[in-house]
């Protein structure tokens, strides 16, 4: 069972508080500034190496509770998981002991190839147990729960038979792992596939949210005429998202909230303005289910 | 219905075609969109090529740079999801691209580059312990051999590509003018220090030597095999010069073991 003020993890607990994600761009300014910032997000996999790069995420794990956010490890792939990865994975949860660790509900690997997106699965009994195999695998590997994140997704498969939400509460119940609940995604998908987002959120496991994400997105129009919604972490995050986010506090609670921005990377003032807004929201639905308990 | 194997080998042989797939046989409900994957794919993979080859991108300029780094992923797809290890036969493709064959120095500039990466990003592992070589037998000494840090590359590079690099990077045009791309071969050692990477130019003996070290050649081998490349010189002894490269190497943490046949650190 989750804490809804956040998880213990080996290092301690990440506070239902807004953190940021930390890029390239920012490490000598966050080592040299050290500022205001609840938490930071890194991508596993840019450390999975030694060097420079490893030795600033030393230092900001040092003085700020860390989440550790893999975007590789292809927990859908149909082929088995790179042991390989899991094992670089491993060592680095061993060594940094990070707060969380989360993944995608996607797959990017086939043929030992890697595609270098979070690419859709198909919503089967086919695909659910081979996602529960590998969260189970990893989980036993990291000797830790891990967070699942929902994917942003441009197409859906014709022989899909599980809505996503029912999948992601399956995938919950049958490994006990958490949900990285992405409020972008659900809204990006749920506007590209006509889906109904207060259905998707009124279906998670509240108990097993760990942590929201909330980035930017742009409307792209494709070839046929149709818009299509596209996650592409490059903007402010966007009116009718942070409506959702008010809808996902009130309805599973406040948990750690990140802003992820990876393309045109504005500078650290920015990320932290619009962190200062998820923590705005996230303390007003605090205050409001204290109110509720007293 | 597809196996979930199956669709996924259809869908990766679709993101790395040139054209788009056929949605029926994929049975993906909204086929246009599957272009948003595969911009997703090659400008992911197209941006890791231009951090790690920033240069070489520099060079050709931008829209060549994608264009090529387009054929390459084709060709030599990503085989893992640590980025920062992509594009190692990049040089080699380089070479061999006719596109760029005016370039003459490209694929040296991309050699140093793919060298100045693996300095970066090299896991760490600690530099062996010089204090357990005091104690090894001098006859055992011919035997001995190393292991280097994978933070070390040495290189023998027909055009200057380190004084190409630095100007490009520093977008020194006066230095470009100035150079003399026939000026001969050199000799690069590159690594990392506390204070970051690390590019020096060697002298060919340092350069042979330390590149037969770095391949594992046991030092008797070693020392023979560079007597016998370069031309004797006066002034110094061989011996004396190799001494001090050696000495260099260990103070600078360039190997993190040895290995005497079966022994080891």
């Amino acid at each position: 069972m989750l804490e809804s003020t956040g998880i213990e993890g080996q290092a301690g607990p990440i506070p239902a508080a807004a953190g940021i994600g930390l890029r390239f761009p920012h490490h000598e300014l966050v080592l040299q500034t050290h500022p205001a910032v609840p938490w930071f997000e890194v991508h596993a996999e840019n450390y999975f190496g030694g060097g420079s790069a490893r030795r600033t995420l030393e230092a900001v794990r040092r003085d700020y509770p860390l989440s550790l956010h893999g975007v590789g490890l292809s927990l859908g792939s149909a082929e088995g998981l790179d042991r390989s990865h899991l094992e670089r994975l491993a060592a680095l949860v061993q060594s940094i002991e990070p707060a969380l660790v989360s993944e995608h509900l996607a797959w990017s690997v086939v043929g030992g190839r890697y595609l270098a997106d979070l690419l859709p699965l198909p919503m089967t009994e086919e695909a659910l147990a081979v996602v529960c195999a590998h969260v189970q695998q990893t989980q036993e590997r990291l000797r830790r729960p891990i967070l699942l994140e929902n994917p942003s997704s441009y197409l859906t498969f014709a022989h899909s038979s599980i809505p996503e939400w029912e999948f992601l509460a399956a995938v919950v119940n049958r490994t006990g792992c958490g949900i990285l609940c992405d409020v972008n995604n659900i809204f990006v998908s749920a506007s590209n596939h006509g889906w109904d987002a207060l259905k998707y959120l009124n279906a998670l496991p509240a108990q097993a949210i760990g942590e929201y994400h909330l980035a930017g997105h742009a409307v792209c129009t494709l070839e046929n005429g149709r818009e299509v919604r596209i996650d592409n972490h490059g903007s402010r995050v966007a009116p009718p998202v942070w409506a959702l986010y008010e809808q996902a506090l009130r309805r599973l609670g406040p948990r750690p909230t990140l802003i992820e921005w990876d393309t045109d990377i504005p500078a650290l003032d920015v990320l932290l303005d619009e962190a200062a807004l998820a923590g705005d929201r996230l303390r007003s639905s605090a205050t409001r289910s204290h109110a509720c308990a007293a | 219905m597809p196996a979930l194997l199956e669709l996924q080998r259809a869908m990766g042989r679709a993101l790395l075609a040139p054209s788009a797939p056929d949605a029926q046989t994929l049975g993906f409900e909204a086929s246009p969109a599957f272009g948003v994957y595969r911009n997703t794919c090659l400008g992911t993979l197209t941006q890791a090529l231009a951090l790690s080859f920033p240069a070489v991108r520099r060079l050709v300029g931008s829209a060549f740079f994608e264009s090529a780094a387009q054929a390459f992923i084709r060709a030599h797809p990503a085989t893992s999801a640590c980025l920062n290890d992509y594009g190692e036969q990049l040089p080699a493709f380089l070479a061999h691209y006719r596109h760029a064959a005016a370039v003459t120095y490209l694929a040296d500039v991309a050699r140093l580059e793919w060298a100045v990466n693996r300095a970066l990003h090299a896991a760490d592992v600690e530099a062996l312990d010089v204090a357990s070589l005091a104690k090894l037998d001098a006859a055992a000494v011919p035997a001995l051999s190393f292991v280097p840090h994978g933070a070390v590359t040495v290189l023998r590079l027909e055009r200057p590509a380190d004084v190409i690099w630095r100007a490009v990077l520093d977008g020194d045009d006066a230095a470009l003018r100035a150079l003399d791309p026939d000026a001969g071969p050199v000799w690069l050692l590159i690594g990392r220090s506390a204070a970051g990477v690390e590019v020096r130019r060697m002298t060919a003996l340092a350069g042979v030597f330390t590149q037969r070290l770095c391949a594992g050649e046991p030092l008797q081998a070693v020392l023979d095999a560079t007597a016998a490349s370069i031309e004797p010189t006066g002034g110094e002894s061989m011996a004396d010069a190799l001494n001090a490269v050696l000495a260099d190497h260990l103070a600078s943490a360039r190997f993190t073991s040895w290995r005497i046949g079966e022994q080891a650190s």
